[in-house]
């Protein structure tokens, strides 16, 4: 039998394996190693910490286009509400973390992979500059066209530089490397000090990325070209906060992209990562006493798959469905763990991974406090049913509404008090505690209450159990990037079920053994 | 320090794990499950065969036949199981009627409409392995033997006899006391007594997980009773193989004063306790009976017996 058993659980740890390595290797013999250089993974922390009122964040996300792919997105969004918009004028994506009411610290995490590409575009040599940007442009891109408050191309300076630098030349080539040369020539780049806005730009000829950025579209647009910033990332293994601004000019049809700062002339190079078009910036926030940011940056050794099965093809909040789901049975093991090998009596297989769900959604202290006090409330109220003789399905019933009621009743208090925590209590918790109750009840009237509190602590202990491991966000993520590996649960459980040791707890009951004289 | 492991290893215990993995799944087939459970059908199979246990007098299977209940009024004393009911739960016993109630062995009274909510409790399955439909039965009394007289504090001990592979053993015998409220169950404060199969004579006693030679309720000394009927309660045991052939397998007795041995109910998953009661483990027993070969179930009930007999 257990001959048996080992074989198939060895099978089930090699499938696994297989599996891993096939998603892991496979397409590497489709992709050359020139593209496999260009794979990055991005993990953007935020660290927010609330004044005690409704906080929102917004930052905009990477999207596909020609010279990325973004995938296997993950998100772990602290408990807050999230959704993302498209935004139609840019084509921007962004996305939106809500709080009602935040107190206290929270750390939201952005992961996504890349793989990039370097773009060269070559200019037409005849092509000139169109005369009226206003008829020639559709109307959806006179906003690239306009100045803006930072971007001042009708400013009487930026129109006078325009004349030195490029005088009546019309020809797009050779206009773009006039401006763009006085740009990179002339205006001194200073990080973080520098110039911010076109204008400034120009008279303290020096001015940061953005400035830089900004001051070449300025003239772009003064000369009737469509010109906006682009922001992103240039991707380079470690950790670092600052982003980086360059320059797109629409030219014969198609976006032309430049950068001042480093060199590159209708061309990006293959570790810059587009993160948003438009002037604007990476980050918004309302609400907050602290706020930062942090990228880490490495590489990624696993290819976009084009494998329409995988889980990130399914809508971000379906996605955290199937992440909720991909924890049960990492409870389920976690809760064998403690029957078989350790012995702590619960009350079922499925409570202890029910409630750490539930401690989930309403945290562990809240959880627990909630546990204890429905338990108690809810042996009075038997207490009191029996006393009256109430048949047994409809008691349950009657359990069930005055546990609601309760609820209602608790929710009002805490309101006043000021807790608002209590508001984020759904329907879930409340039925696991009231199958609990029922539970716990019988075993109180048959066993004892000794047995049944027995009971009722070892299924929060392994509820408690569960509840950290669900937690742990490396263990989260592999499984949605790997859910094959269920099959190793599978496997474990599987050698768990033919365990034939003595159980810890066993020990202790049948402590007197000791004493018997061999 | 003592490591625990080689103790038990020594004493031979068998673990829960263990009892599982190698015992009850690997020798109970799963069909016979039902015919154990349900203690309605485990006395049907018993009368047919002829083999004593407690007169069954009605059985409750639906809510509208609560009304029958009204029939026990004719009634002085009786026992209402549940049919599904485990470790003893949900049993109501009778023990006497004084004008239209009737009073536990504690005295408490019992109406009948304390026995109807009682009753539809059990059809709802309030005691039942897996919480679904049930039945209740009502069944004789028994009035326990008076051998017992001194060491039992009301309510009926049993003795629980545990099989395997159709061979008899180990056996322990179960003492209610005022704790257990007159109930042979160890969980609740009842007294766990080894037996030594050879003779029948009892062995030191367990309660609540501790060794004890004195019953805690009238002091008196556990060991050696000599248990009456033992020879036809081996044969008894022996021969229920023929008819649940379950591979461990626990058969619980009861000592009727009048009519001797009968068998209260099956149970295909035994406790563990028995081997605290009997200062022993069953796994050097269980390895024993494995010594004889693959044949063993098919041996007839004599051949069996014989082999307990050269167990020790």
């Amino acid at each position: 039998m257990n001959k048996k058993v080992y074989f198939i659980s060895a099978f089930l740890v090699v499938l696994a394996g297989a599996i891993i390595a096939a998603k892991v290797i496979y397409g590497g013999h489709n992709i050359n190693p020139e593209v496999s250089k260009h794979l990055w993974r991005v993990k953007t922390v935020i660290n927010i910490t609330g004044k005690g009122e409704r906080a929102k964040v917004r930052m905009t996300l990477p999207q596909d286009n020609i010279h990325q792919i973004i995938y296997n997105e993950h998100f772990e969004n602290a408990e807050m509400v999230f959704y993302i918009r498209e935004r139609p004028l840019t084509g921007n994506r962004i996305g939106f973390w809500r709080n009602e009411l935040l107190e206290g610290s929270k750390s939201i995490q952005y992961s996504f992979s890349a793989q990039l590409k370097k773009n060269v575009y070559a200019i037409p040599p005849s092509y000139n500059i169109p005369k009226s940007p206003k008829k020639t442009y559709p109307a959806e891109m006179q906003v690239w066209v306009d100045p803006s408050t930072l971007i001042q191309s009708q400013d009487p300076a930026v129109k006078q530089h325009l004349k030195n630098a490029v005088g009546k030349e019309r020809n797009a080539s050779r206009a773009m490397r006039n401006i763009f040369d006085f740009v990179r020539g002339e205006v001194k780049y200073r990080s973080e000090k520098g110039s911010k806005d076109a204008k400034e730009a120009l008279k303290k000829l020096e001015a940061d990325c953005g400035g830089q950025a900004r001051l070449f579209a300025a003239l772009s647009r003064a000369a009737g070209l469509p010109s906006r910033l682009v922001g992103g990332l240039i991707m380079e293994s470690g950790i670092k906060s600052t982003t980086h601004v360059w320059v797109e000019n629409y030219i014969a049809g198609e976006w032309v992209p430049f950068d001042t700062v480093n060199n590159h002339f209708a061309e990006t190079p293959a570790n810059y990562v587009e993160l948003y078009r438009g002037d604007y910036p990476l980050f918004k926030h309302v609400g907050l006493s602290k706020f930062q940011y942090f990228f880490v940056i490495g590489p990624e050794r696993i290819p976009p798959v084009d494998n329409p099965w995988s889980l990130y093809v399914l809508p971000i909040h379906f996605q955290n469905f199937i992440k909720v789901l991909l924890l049960i049975p990492l409870g389920a093991l976690v809760v064998a763990v403690f029957r078989s090998v350790i012995g702590v009596p619960t009350f079922g297989t499925f409570a202890p991974i029910l409630l750490a769900l539930a401690f989930q959604e309403i945290s562990l202290f809240f959880g627990l406090l909630c546990l204890v006090g429905i338990i108690f409330l809810g042996w009075v109220f038997r207490t009191v049913l029996d006393h009256l003789k109430i048949l047994v399905i409809p008691r349950l019933s009657l359990i069930v509404t005055l546990v609601v009621m309760l609820v209602l009743v608790m929710v009002v208090v805490f309101y006043h008090l000021g807790q608002q925590r209590i508001l984020f209590i759904t329907l879930f918790p409340m039925i696991i505690m009231t199958w609990t109750i029922e539970r716990y009840s019988v075993i109180q009237i048959e066993d004892g209450t000794r047995a049944a509190l027995r009971t009722a602590l070892g299924t929060a202990i392994v509820a408690i159990a569960a509840y950290y491991l669900m937690g742990i966000h490396m263990l989260r993520v592999f499984l949605f990037a790997f859910p094959e590996l269920l099959l190793v649960i599978m496997a474990l459980l599987l050698i768990l079920g033919r365990y034939t040791g003595i159980r810890l707890t066993e020990i202790v009951r049948f402590k007197e053994i000791f004493k018997i004289k061999r | 320090m003592i490591n625990p492991f080689t103790v038990f290893k020594q004493f031979g215990l068998l673990g829960i794990n263990r009892r599982n993995a190698c015992y009850t799944l690997a020798r109970n087939p799963r069909r016979l499950y039902p015919l154990v459970d349900d203690k309605l059908k485990t006395k049907e199979i018993l009368e047919a065969h002829q083999i004593p246990c407690p007169e069954l007098y009605f059985t409750i299977k639906h809510n509208f036949e609560l009304k029958y209940l009204r029939e026990l009024k004719f009634l002085k004393e009786f026992v209402i199981k549940p049919a599904r009911g485990a470790e003893g739960r949900g049993i109501l016993v009778m023990v006497d009627k004084t004008g239209n109630e009737w009073k536990k062995a504690s005295g408490e009274r019992i109406s009948i409409e304390d026995i109807e909510y009682h009753v539809s409790n059990i059809l709802a399955g309030l005691y039942a392995l897996g919480g679904v439909n049930d039945e209740a039965f009502i069944e004789y009394r028994v009035h326990s033997h008076v051998v017992f007289k001194s060491l039992a504090y009301q309510g009926v001990p049993d003795i629980r006899m545990v099989l395997y592979r159709g061979v008899p053993v180990m056996s322990m015998l179960r003492l209610p006391t005022k704790e257990s409220g007159g109930r042979a169950n160890l969980h609740q404060g009842a007294v766990g007594v080894g037996i030594d199969m050879q003779e029948g004579r009892t062995l030191g006693g367990v309660h609540h997980d501790k060794l004890i030679e004195h019953h805690p309720d009238t002091d008196m000394l556990i060991a050696g009773l000599k248990i009456p009927f033992w020879n036809d309660i081996l044969e008894i045991a022996a021969k229920i193989y023929d008819v649940f052939p379950l591979g461990y397998l626990g058969v619980d007795f009861v000592i009727d004063q009048v009519l001797g041995p009968l068998i209260l109910e099956l149970n295909a998953r035994p406790g563990l306790n028995i081997q605290l009661a009997n200062r022993a483990g069953l796994l050097p027993r269980l390895g024993a009976v494995d010594q004889f070969g693959t044949q063993v179930e098919s041996w007839p009930w004599d051949k069996r017996l014989e082999t307990t007999r050269r167990l020790k």
